[in-house]
């Protein structure tokens, strides 16, 4: 078996067209994974959905699991290898979790947000079934509260529905800038406005308000 | 006073975080009367003011309604975060024990809360089947961040004879240990039978 089958590049063939089809080794693949991660760790609200990247990493570990199975059980390289799939596994399904936690506390506005951008044409942050996930769990969160309220007189109130739960966006992270940045604009509570630029990598704690733009287009992360 | 059963109903998740204690059937009873009767006693009023207006005498029916909606208001909040965090709890549970519920949890659990609990896991588990292109991905197991590979556990129960995933078997008595591939082991260290030992 190969051991370096981890760095092998995949997808040799693919343009650099303005999206990014750009082919990446495995090792780049695990590192934007990485940083997906992290990013969805750390920010209060959910990003645009990365199942490109998830995919990619799951479709390796498939193949490196199916190369293992031919190896010996006592061989070292195995468990070296397992080792490493499981880092791996834990990565994709820790950052999906996450995902979905945000998904089910959020879940109405969360709708109502990607309601709005796909009128407006814009890309949904969440992938389809993310997006079937949520439109059930609203569902079934909406039929249980109804049913508890069987007993009220007269019509049953729905004003609950307009008190959405909504992420903190003036949550406080770390950040670090992947390139140079300029005019990042703070707000102050005082109304006040500071302007920051931000050198290639350079970290800074800041309100997620202003700088979550930058996360969402990969100008930076979140550490 | 008016709203104090609500508010004991607060009270009482607050003191149970993180565990699910029974459905209190009765409070939220006298919860849901005493919105009926605030419900009734708003509108018998509404129809004396009508009436009042019509004769000419004028009594201000305003602060007392007004006051009674408000209560109505707080009860039906406090009744709504209620049944919202046992799910959001339930929710946890289905992460810890997987889609079936240990017994003395489901005695706790009113009927439509175990509605939404098989709800709840059916649309976890299509949701977990449709990532990636070969047969989805459990994303139950592997909650902790691998340290090792294997990992020492102490079995608590009489367990018998277990299948590993490479088909050997295993016979788990009770307080012997064994050193075990850790992703076998997750699930019965959920389900208590085993302990993980930490050095």
């Amino acid at each position: 078996m190969d051991i370096n089958i981890i760095e092998n590049t995949e997808n040799p063939q693919s343009d650099e067209s303005e999206y990014e089809e750009i082919a990446h080794t495995a090792a780049e693949v695990l590192q934007l994974m990485e940083e997906a991660w992290l990013n969805e760790k750390f920010a209060p609200e959910i990003l645009p959905h990365k199942y490109d990247i998830v995919e990619c990493l799951l479709g390796q570990v498939s193949h490196v699991e199916e190369n293992l199975s031919n190896v010996h059980n006592d061989d070292l390289r195995r468990s070296l290898h397992q080792m490493e799939l499981d880092r791996l596994r834990y990565l994709v399904s820790s950052y999906l979790r996450l995902r979905l936690e945000k998904i089910e506390r959020f879940v109405y506005f969360i709708l109502k947000q990607e309601e709005e951008r796909s009128q407006k044409g814009e890309e949904n942050y969440l992938n389809d079934n993310e997006l079937n996930f949520a439109k059930c769990y609203g569902q079934s969160l909406d039929q249980h509260f109804t049913d508890q309220l069987q007993f009220w007189p007269g019509n049953i109130p729905a004003e609950w529905k307009n008190q959405l739960i909504v992420p903190n966006i003036y949550s406080y992270v770390f950040m670090k800038a992947k390139n140079e940045i300029e005019g990042v604009m703070i707000n102050h509570v005082n109304e006040e406005e500071e302007v920051v630029d931000l050198k290639t990598g350079s970290q800074i704690l800041i309100s997620y308000n202003n700088v979550g733009h930058l996360i969402r287009n990969n100008q930076s992360c979140l550490i | 006073m008016f709203g104090e059963n609500a508010c004991s109903l607060i009270r009482e998740l607050d003191r149970n975080r993180g565990s699910l204690p029974p459905y209190n059937n009765e409070i939220l009873g006298e919860v849901e009367k005493e919105i009926c009767h605030l419900i009734q006693q708003n509108e018998a009023d509404d129809f004396e003011a009508h009436e009042d207006s019509r004769v000419g005498e004028a009594v201000d029916y305003t602060a007392t309604i007004r006051t009674r909606h408000a209560i109505i208001q707080r009860n039906l909040r406090c009744l709504l975060a209620y049944h919202y965090n046992r799910l959001r709890c339930l929710r946890t549970m289905r992460w810890e024990f997987g889609s079936i519920l240990p017994p003395d949890i489901k005695a706790n659990l009113s009927h439509s809360e175990t509605n939404w609990f098989s709800k709840y896991s059916s649309m976890l588990a299509t949701y977990m089947r449709s990532i990636g292109d070969d047969g989805g991905v459990n994303l139950t197991i592997d909650l902790n961040p691998p340290k090792a590979l294997y990992i020492e556990v102490k079995c608590l129960v009489d367990y018998g004879q277990y299948e590993l995933s490479d088909g050997s078997l295993v016979l788990l008595k009770e307080s012997n240990r064994y050193f075990l591939p850790r992703a076998e082991c997750e699930d019965l260290i959920r389900q208590g039978v085993f302990q993980h030992i930490v050095n």
